[in-house]
C-alpha cells in the first residue's frame, strides 16, 4: 500500500542493559514493505531481545522506532498491535476448548459483538485455506489439531487481524520436515501480500529458502542487513559466531572420579527400555534429543518429581528410595525445570526468599526461620552466581531473563547438593549470564557434584558437556564421550535420520 | 533528532513510574484512613471521641480476626472462603450449648474454636486435593447452615443462669477485650507468615503452585496449615460476637463474609495469592469500620451505607489492581 515510505519499519540505536550487561547495545533494524527479513545470531546475542522490543514486551532503554516514518512509541503489546505489528508465538495462544473458527476471531479488534455461526465458518474457512489448512474443519475444537495444525492456525489468526509487520519466532522448531514446508509457503503467501515479516530461526536452510535479507546479531549489536543471494552458509556461521565464541564455555578439567549418580535398571513411563546412566566426580553429562525424545522423562524421575516404575537410583554407590520431590532435596539432588516462569521461580517473591525457597527448612529450628542464616546463605549463593547484591530485595519477576535463570539454579546451592539436574540452562538468557551460568555448573562439578543437563542446544551441549547421550523417541541413541562427538554426528543422531 | 530524545525521556519515565508504585500501594490504605479521621473530625460531630473510636475498632475486631485468618487463604492461593457466616455461626451456637452445660465460659470457648478448626481442616483437606476454594466452601457454607436449622430449629440459642458475655465485656483501660484480641492475633499473624517456615511456604505456594511444588513444599499441607489457621480465627471471632450477642441464631452475621472479603481486598491481598500481609487486611478491615461508623454518625440510610461502602471498596479494588499490574510490567 504505502510504497513511497523506503522503510516499514526502522528501528536505530535501540539499547537495553540489564546491570552491566548489554542486551541490546545501538542496534539498528530495518524492514522493508514486502519482504522477509531473517534475524540470525547465537542464544542470547539479541535476536529475541529486538523482537520484544518491536512487540512491545520489553521496553528499551533508548533509541527511535518509526513505522512507514512516524516514530511510536510501543510501551506495550497493545500500542505494537495497534501500530500493525503481529506476532506468531512459539507458545500457542489459542483456546483448546474453542473451535478452529472461533479461535480466529478471539482476540480481533474488529470482531463482531456477535455472529451467526454459519457466517463466522465460511469466513474461517477462506482465512484457513490461505495457510493450507482448507481440510480443516472450522468447526472442530482447537485440542484436535496437530502441533503443525496449531501452528498454521497461529499464523492464520495473524492473517485476520490483518497486521502489517508479523513476527515469527523460531515458528518451526517443533516441526517435522514435511509441516516445515506448509509454515514456509504460508510465510511466503503473507510477504506477496505485501506484508513485511520478521523470521526468527536457528535453521540456516530455512534462511536461504525464504528470506530476502539477513539480520545478524552478536552479542548484542547487529550488523547492516545483507541480501540473502550474495551469501552462503559458511559466511553467515562464521558472522554469527564471531571469534568469541571459546571463551563462552569453561575448560574441562578431564579428571573424573568416582561415580557420583548411577541408575540401574530405571523404568519410566515415555521410555523405551533401562535407564543406565553414571555421572562421575568432574564429569557433566550431556542430554539431548529432540521434543518428545524423553529427556525430561528421565529428568523428573531421578528428581523424584516423576513416579519410576522400576529400577534404581545410587548416590555414591548406595541406593536412595525416591519418592515426591522433598525426598528428592533431602537426598541433596537439586532440580531446574526448562521453563522458569511455569514452575522454576516465583515471580511474585523477592531474590533473597526465591534462594532460600529450597532450604528453609534447613534454617528453621522448630519451625521459626531463622532470618540472619538465610540472609548470610541467600548472599553467598547470589555472590556465587553473580546475582547483584544490592538486588537481593527485589522481586524475580522484574528482573531480566538471565538473571531469572541465575536465580533459578542459584537457588539449589543451599540444599549442598549432591547432583545437579538442569533443564535447559541458558534457554531466553543473555550472553553474559550464560557465561556465568556455565562456569558455575563448572565449578560445581569439580567440587564434587553430579551434574546433568539436557539442552536442545547443539552449540551448548558440545561446549558444556563432558559426556553427551542422544535420545530419540525415548530411546537412547548413543552415549560417548563429547571428543567422540562432531556437531554433525550429534545433529545428525538428535534428528535420527538415516541420511 | 529532537523525536529521538523525546521518545528515549518517555521510555525512561515508563520505567520510573514501575518502582514508585510499590510505595504508594503499601501506604495509600493508612493514609487514606488517616484522611477519613481528619475529614470526619472536622466535619461529623460526635466522631471525635474515645466512645467513637473504641466503637469502631469494636466494629473492626470480628471482621478484623476473621480477614487476618482469611488473609492466609488468600496468600496460599485459594482465593477466598466463602462460607465464614455459617461456621462462625455454628461455633458460636456451640459456645452457647457448651456453656450452658457446663457452666464454664473457658470451657465452651475451647469446644467452640476446636469446632471451627475441625470444620476448617476437612474444607482445607478437600481444597488441598486440588478442587476450588469458592465451590468447596459455599457447599460447606449451606450444609452447616442447614445443620444448624436442623439443630436449632431455626430458634435463637441463648444461654440462662450462665454468664457467657466475659469475654465481650472484659475491660483494660476502657478498652474491651475484643481489641487487645485483634491487635495480638494480627501481630502474631503477621510473625508467623514472615518468620516460620509454615508461614514462608504460604507465600511462596500462592506466588507459584508448580514451583512450590518442585522446591518440595506439599501444596496440600501448606493448603491444609493456611484453613487452619483461618478456621482458628473464625473460631476466636464467633466466640466474641456470641459474647457481645448473648445469643445466637441460623440467620445472624449475613454479612460478615462479604465484610470479610472486603477488608482483604481492600487491604490489598492479591486475589491470586502470594501477595499480602495480615496486616493489610486488618488495616482494610478497620478502613471499612471507620466508613461505616462515619455514615452512621451522619444518620445516612443503612441501604444508602452499602451502596457507598460497595463503591468505595470497588474503586479501591481497581486501584490496587492497577497499580500492581504497573509495579510487575
Amino acid at each position: 500500500m504505502n510504497t513511497e515510505a523506503p522503510y516499514r519499519l526502522k528501528a536505530t540505536g535501540i539499547t537495553k542493559s540489564y546491570g552491566a550487561v548489554n542486551a541490546l547495545a545501538d542496534v539498528n533494524f530495518e524492514l522493508k514493505p514486502g519482504e522477509v527479513m531473517a534475524l540470525l545470531g547465537e542464544n542470547g546475542a539479541g535476536k529475541s531481545t529486538i523482537v520484544k522490543v518491536i512487540s512491545g514486551l520489553i521496553i528499551p532503554d533508548t533509541g527511535q522506532i518509526t513505522i512507514d516514518g512516524e516514530p511510536v512509541l510501543l510501551s506495550s503489546v497493545r500500542a505494537s498491535q495497534t501500530a500493525g505489528i503481529a506476532v506468531v508465538q512459539q507458545e500457542f495462544s489459542t483456546v483448546g476448548t474453542m473451535s478452529v473458527a472461533e479461535n480466529l476471531v478471539l482476540g480481533q479488534s474488529n470482531a463482531p459483538a456477535w455472529w451467526s455461526p454459519q457466517k463466522l465458518n465460511d469466513q474461517a474457512k477462506l482465512i484457513l485455506a490461505r495457510v493450507g489448512l482448507e481440510d480443516i474443519d472450522p468447526r472442530r475444537s482447537v485440542d484436535t489439531l496437530s502441533v503443525a495444525e496449531m501452528q498454521l492456525l497461529e499464523i492464520a489468526r495473524v492473517l485476520a487481524k490483518d497486521a502489517k509487520i508479523v513476527i515469527f519466532d523460531e515458528p518451526t522448531a517443533a516441526l517435522s520436515d514435511a509441516e516445515i514446508v506448509r509454515v514456509l509457503e504460508a510465510v511466503k503467501r503473507l510477504a506477496s501480500e505485501g506484508r513485511s515479516v520478521i523470521y526468527v530461526t536457528h535453521r540456516l536452510g530455512e534462511v536461504f529458502e525464504i528470506a530476502d535479507r539477513v539480520t545478524i546479531f552478536r552479542n548484542g549489536r547487529s550488523e547492516p542487513p545483507l541480501l540473502v543471494k550474495d551469501l552462503t552458509v559458511d559466511k553467515v556461521v562464521a558472522l554469527m559466531i564471531g571469534r568469541e565464541l571459546g571463551h563462552l564455555y569453561p575448560e574441562r578439567t578431564e579428571k573424573y572420579g568416582a561415580p557420583v549418580l548411577e541408575t540401574r535398571g530405571l523404568k519410566v513411563p515415555g521410555i523405551k527400555g533401562d535407564i543406565n546412566l553414571t555421572v562421575r566426580r568432574g564429569e557433566i553429562l550431556g542430554l539431548t534429543g529432540q521434543l518428545g525424545s524423553g529427556v525430561s522423562e528421565i529428568m523428573k524421575a531421578i528428581s523424584g518429581i516423576a513416579d519410576v516404575l522400576a529400577g534404581e537410583v545410587l548416590l555414591d554407590g548406595s541406593a536412595v528410595n525416591l519418592h515426591g520431590r522433598r525426598r528428592g532435596i533431602v537426598m541433596g539432588i537439586a532440580y531446574c525445570s526448562p521453563d522458569r516462569k511455569k514452575d522454576g521461580i516465583f515471580g511474585g517473591i523477592s531474590v533473597r526468599r526465591n534462594l532460600s525457597s529450597p532450604w528453609l527448612r534447613r534454617v528453621s529450628r522448630v519451625g521459626f526461620v531463622s532470618r540472619a542464616q538465610e540472609n548470610s546463605e541467600a548472599a553467598r549463593s547470589a555472590s556465587n552466581f553473580a546475582i547483584d547484591l544490592s538486588r537481593l530485595n527485589t522481586l524475580v519477576g522484574n528482573l531480566s531473563g538471565g538473571n531469572q535463570q541465575k536465580v533459578a539454579v542459584g537457588k539449589w546451592l543451599g540444599i549442598r547438593p549432591r547432583v545437579l539436574l538442569v533443564e535447559e540452562p541458558t534457554r531466553g538468557v543473555d550472553i553474559g549470564a550464560r557465561a556465568e551460568i556455565y562456569a558455575q555448573l563448572r565449578l560445581l562439578c569439580d567440587s564434587g557434584v553430579g551434574v546433568i543437563v539436557t539442552s536442545s542446544d547443539t552449540n551448548e551441549i558440545l561446549g558444556l558437556s563432558d559426556t553427551i547421550a542422544t535420545y530419540y523417541r525415548g530411546s537412547q541413541t548413543a552415549n560417548k564421550p563429547v571428543q567422540e562427538w562432531t556437531e554433525a554426528a550429534l545433529v545428525r543422531e538428535v534428528m535420527h535420520r538415516e541420511d | 533528532m529532537t523525536t529521538t530524545e523525546k521518545i528515549s525521556i518517555r521510555f525512561q519515565d515508563l520505567s520510573s513510574v514501575r518502582r514508585r508504585t510499590d510505595a504508594v500501594r503499601n501506604w495509600a490504605l493508612p493514609i487514606l484512613i488517616v484522611l477519613v479521621f481528619v475529614v470526619a473530625s472536622a466535619t461529623v460531630p460526635e466522631f471525635f471521641k474515645f466512645e467513637t473510636i473504641r466503637s469502631i475498632l469494636l466494629l473492626t475486631s470480628i471482621t478484623g480476626i476473621v480477614a487476618v485468618g482469611m488473609t492466609a487463604v488468600t496468600l496460599s492461593g485459594n482465593l477466598f472462603s466463602l462460607g465464614v457466616t455459617s461456621s462462625a455461626v455454628f461455633s458460636g451456637v456451640i459456645y452457647v450449648w457448651v456453656g450452658q452445660a457446663t457452666g464454664s465460659m473457658y470451657a465452651a470457648a475451647a469446644v467452640a474454636i476446636v469446632a471451627a478448626v475441625v470444620i476448617g481442616l476437612v474444607q482445607g483437606f478437600i481444597v488441598g486435593l486440588g478442587l476450588n476454594t469458592v465451590i468447596v466452601t459455599l457447599a460447606f457454607g449451606s450444609i452447616i447452615y442447614g445443620l444448624i436449622a436442623i439443630l436449632t430449629k431455626g430458634e435463637v440459642v441463648q444461654a440462662q443462669g450462665v454468664n457467657l458475655e466475659g469475654f465481650a465485656t472484659f475491660q483494660i483501660f476502657g478498652i474491651p477485650l475484643p481489641i487487645y484480641i485483634f491487635v495480638v492475633f494480627t501481630a502474631l499473624a503477621w510473625f508467623l507468615t514472615e518468620h516460620t517456615l509454615i508461614g514462608r511456604n504460604v507465600h511462596l505456594l500462592g506466588s507459584n503452585k508448580n514451583t512450590a511444588r518442585n522446591s518440595g513444599i506439599s501444596p496440600m499441607g501448606t493448603t491444609i496449615w493456611a484453613f487452619t489457621a483461618f478456621s482458628l480465627s473464625i473460631g476466636i471471632a464467633a466466640v466474641l460476637q456470641t459474647s457481645q450477642m448473648h445469643q445466637i441464631q441460623a440467620d445472624n452475621l449475613p454479612g460478615l463474609t462479604m465484610d470479610v472479603v472486603a477488608a482483604v481486598l481492600v487491604g490489598g491481598t492479591a486475589v491470586t495469592g502470594g501477595d499480602g500481609s495480615p496486616v493489610k487486611s486488618a488495616i482494610g478491615a478497620l478502613f471499612i469500620a471507620t466508613i461505616t461508623q462515619v455514615m452512621v454518625l451522619m444518620s445516612i440510610p443503612e441501604g444508602q451505607r452499602y451502596f457507598v461502602l460497595g463503591v468505595i471498596v470497588v474503586a479501591l479494588v481497581v486501584v490496587l489492581h492497577l497499580l500492581r499490574k504497573a509495579g510487575t510490567r
